[in-house]
């Protein structure tokens, strides 16, 4: 009878007035996450430049800011917010998470700290444990990349915690782009390298406020060129690597200067470098 | 480069070197306000204009043989004299002279050089460009003083199309060409500082215009034929022009504030004289009834704009346009990274909407876009010019 009598006074009486005033809140939770989310995802698929990346990075804080300001009605109004009832009740909660619900809420908190600490925001191109995209949402749970062949990849933010995230662009409009070229040895390695310099200059793509730096490597097989340099936005990035391509393979080609050929297992060596410099 | 504070008393045709370019008061709000009306009519269709005290269905547009009394072609001749003062002074083999599209460097340098005994250079044809071909500056070194109007007519950009200007420029920097005066676009300038580096050499443009000038300056090419017109304001009511006494001489600028319509375009059109001009015959206009003597300014800035939703196929467009000071179709289809009918496609599209105009066989930007088109790319990251 007394542990009863000491429950009932953990939760307030919940009268007709507390479940209308509940029902309201949480309704009005719901429908301005939907319309924040909504709206600002909108808003920014429809910008360029910094300030969509601005506006991306608040839909995750918009969506805490109201789930926090959520809770602080609703506590209050089922449980007497003591410091007895909390321990109380976040201690029961505590020990349902910890043995039902670990992944799951391990998840909603690392969703938490990515909406604070920001290692990824819609609009940043990142590769996580192999998934390289573009956020496309940062959800409750999940963060959600589109691969360039169009998957939709929903990846669970406690991944956070013990995996690195690569993000190639850190909510800036900055994207370092690689094109690489493997050529046979014998060429003048002063001549291409002006060459591909000029094929990065006179690309449509290029970002003029970043460096263009062509690095050589010398190999067994023959040299390996890459091209560094930044495309204008991010999201043409795959335009602007084949347009350095193609023009590259151009005015190689017209200068005589011949493509290396790879044995077959020198070719899988450098498919996998230029998989890994992505 | 900041805002310069306006003055009365500030010549219309002021050359300075590139540092000491300042644009308008009041330049900044401008752009706020476009990008404001853009979101506005992208958001809710295309928005009614701003209250406005005369009806434009009331007015008409201005015949031609009437606007080329009141509005005649811009003579640049004093612009080229106060070149001409600025480098007496020079030492350097090479100097440069800047200006935005339709904004005359063309016509000051060649009557700079015309004036000055310069031989004008002629550009290198199309397919010299197209196959880097550099016999063309040997036939620049026959001259020891030369004058290059138009730069811009000296590049494509593809890796074959820059050779050839990059090695005329090292050599004429270097001196060894003589002592030249190069006029560019400043879009070309922007793009060849960071292609090839010309630092070093002097660079001046024409000073921007504030509401006053550019009010003294309508003013003034509009007497040719008697006093200066009464042009009001569709938007405002007030007068826009400055009262004339006797003389262009004796001319007495109106307080400051009464200019503000003319310094709304100053600043809209970021102090560039040749922009402004076509911005002020293309929306004066005079009443339906004959009795009404009075001439109106329609509101100059409900013009063509870009939807802040461009997409990138025509951005591009527009931003090798503006690098190139214009080019042909063909050359278009060159210099995109995609084929010849989606070029082909995207300028129509942007000449349908009245962004693109052709000037001499060139797809140029239109006069009255070219602020919003330069705002879209510089929102965007693309390089745009210095001034």
């Amino acid at each position: 009878m007394e542990e009863q009598q000491k429950y009932a006074r953990l939760f307030n009486d919940i009268d007709s007035q507390a479940l209308i005033t509940l029902g309201v809140v949480l309704l009005s939770t719901v429908v301005l996450i939907i319309v924040s989310q909504r709206g600002l995802s909108w808003l920014g698929n429809r910008l360029h430049g910094q300030v969509r990346f601005r506006i991306f990075a608040l839909v995750p804080l918009t969506r805490l800011l109201i789930l926090i300001t959520a809770l602080a009605i609703i506590v209050p109004i089922i449980i007497e917010p003591s410091l007895r009832n909390m321990v109380t009740l976040l201690g029961a909660l505590g020990l349902a998470i910890g043995f039902a619900m670990k992944d799951y809420v391990s998840s909603l908190i690392a969703g938490v700290v990515s909406a604070i600490e920001l290692p990824y925001r819609p609009g940043d191109w990142v590769n996580i444990e192999g998934t390289y995209g573009e956020v496309k949402h940062v959800g409750l749970r999940t963060v959600d990349i589109q691969t360039p062949d169009d998957d939709l990849v929903a990846v669970p933010h406690l991944k956070l915690w013990d995996h690195a995230i690569y993000n190639a662009n850190n909510g800036g409009t900055s994207l370092q782009c690689v094109a690489s070229f493997y050529l046979h040895p014998e060429h003048e390695a002063g001549w291409v390298r002006k060459a591909l310099r000029d094929v990065a200059l006179t690309s449509a793509y290029l970002k003029f406020d970043k460096p263009i730096i062509v690095v050589a490597e010398e190999k067994p097989w023959g040299t390996h060129y890459r091209i560094r340099a930044y495309p204008v936005d991010p999201r043409q990035q795959f335009l602007f690597i084949t347009d350095l391509t193609v023009r590259g393979k151009t005015v190689l080609n017209a200068a005589g200067v011949q493509s290396a050929m790879l044995p077959p297992d020198a070719a899988l060596d450098a498919r996998n470098a230029a998989d890994a410099s992505y | 480069m900041g805002e310069q504070p306006s003055s009365a008393d500030t010549p219309l045709w002021a050359v300075v070197e590139l540092e000491q370019f300042t644009t308008p008061e009041q330049t900044q709000a401008s752009q706020w306000r476009r990008s404001l009306r853009s979101a506005s009519t992208w958001l809710m269709g295309k928005n009614s204009a701003e209250q406005q005290v005369k009806e434009e269905n009331e007015l008409r547009a201005l015949p031609e043989v009437k606007l080329a009394h009141l509005v005649p072609p811009i003579d640049w001749a004093p612009a080229a004299k106060a070149l001409a003062q600025q480098l007496n002074d020079q030492k350097a083999p090479v100097a440069f002279f800047i200006t935005p599209p339709h904004s005359g460097h063309v016509a000051v340098v060649s009557q700079w050089a015309e004036a000055h005994r310069f031989a004008c250079l002629p550009s290198p044809t199309l397919s010299e460009l197209a196959e880097g071909d550099t016999q063309w500056i040997e036939r620049c070194a026959s001259q020891r003083e030369w004058a290059v109007p138009a730069l811009e007519r000296y590049f494509l950009r593809h890796t074959q199309g820059i050779q050839g200007v990059r090695e005329f420029l090292e050599r004429a920097l270097s001196g060894r060409l003589g002592q030249g005066v190069i006029g560019c676009d400043s879009w070309a300038y922007a793009y060849l500082q960071e292609v090839i580096g010309i630092d070093g050499a002097p660079v001046f443009t024409l000073q921007s215009m504030e509401g006053e000038q550019l009010s003294r300056y309508f003013a003034d090419i509009a007497t040719h034929t008697g006093a200066p017109p009464q042009v009001y304001s569709t938007r405002t009511g007030n007068q826009v022009l400055a009262k004339t006494e006797g003389s262009a001489a004796n001319k007495k600028a109106p307080p400051k504030g009464e200019n503000k319509e003319l310094q709304r375009l100053a600043a809209h059109c970021r102090g560039h004289i040749g922009i402004a001009w076509h911005y002020w015959r293309e929306r004066l206009r005079e009443p339906l009834s004959d009795d009404e003597k009075a001439l109106w300014l329609a509101d100059a800035l409900a013009e063509a704009e870009l939807p802040p939703d461009t997409g990138d196929v025509a951005t591009l467009v527009l931003h090798a346009l503006l690098i190139h000071g214009g080019l042909d179709d063909h050359s278009l289809g060159q210099l995109l990274p995609f084929s010849h009918h989606e070029a082909l496609n995207a300028r129509l599209a942007l000449q349908r909407k009245g962004i693109v105009t052709s000037c001499e066989g060139r797809w140029q930007i239109a006069p009255l876009s070219y602020a919003s088109v330069r705002q879209l790319l510089e929102s965007r990251n693309y390089l745009v010019d210095p001034l």
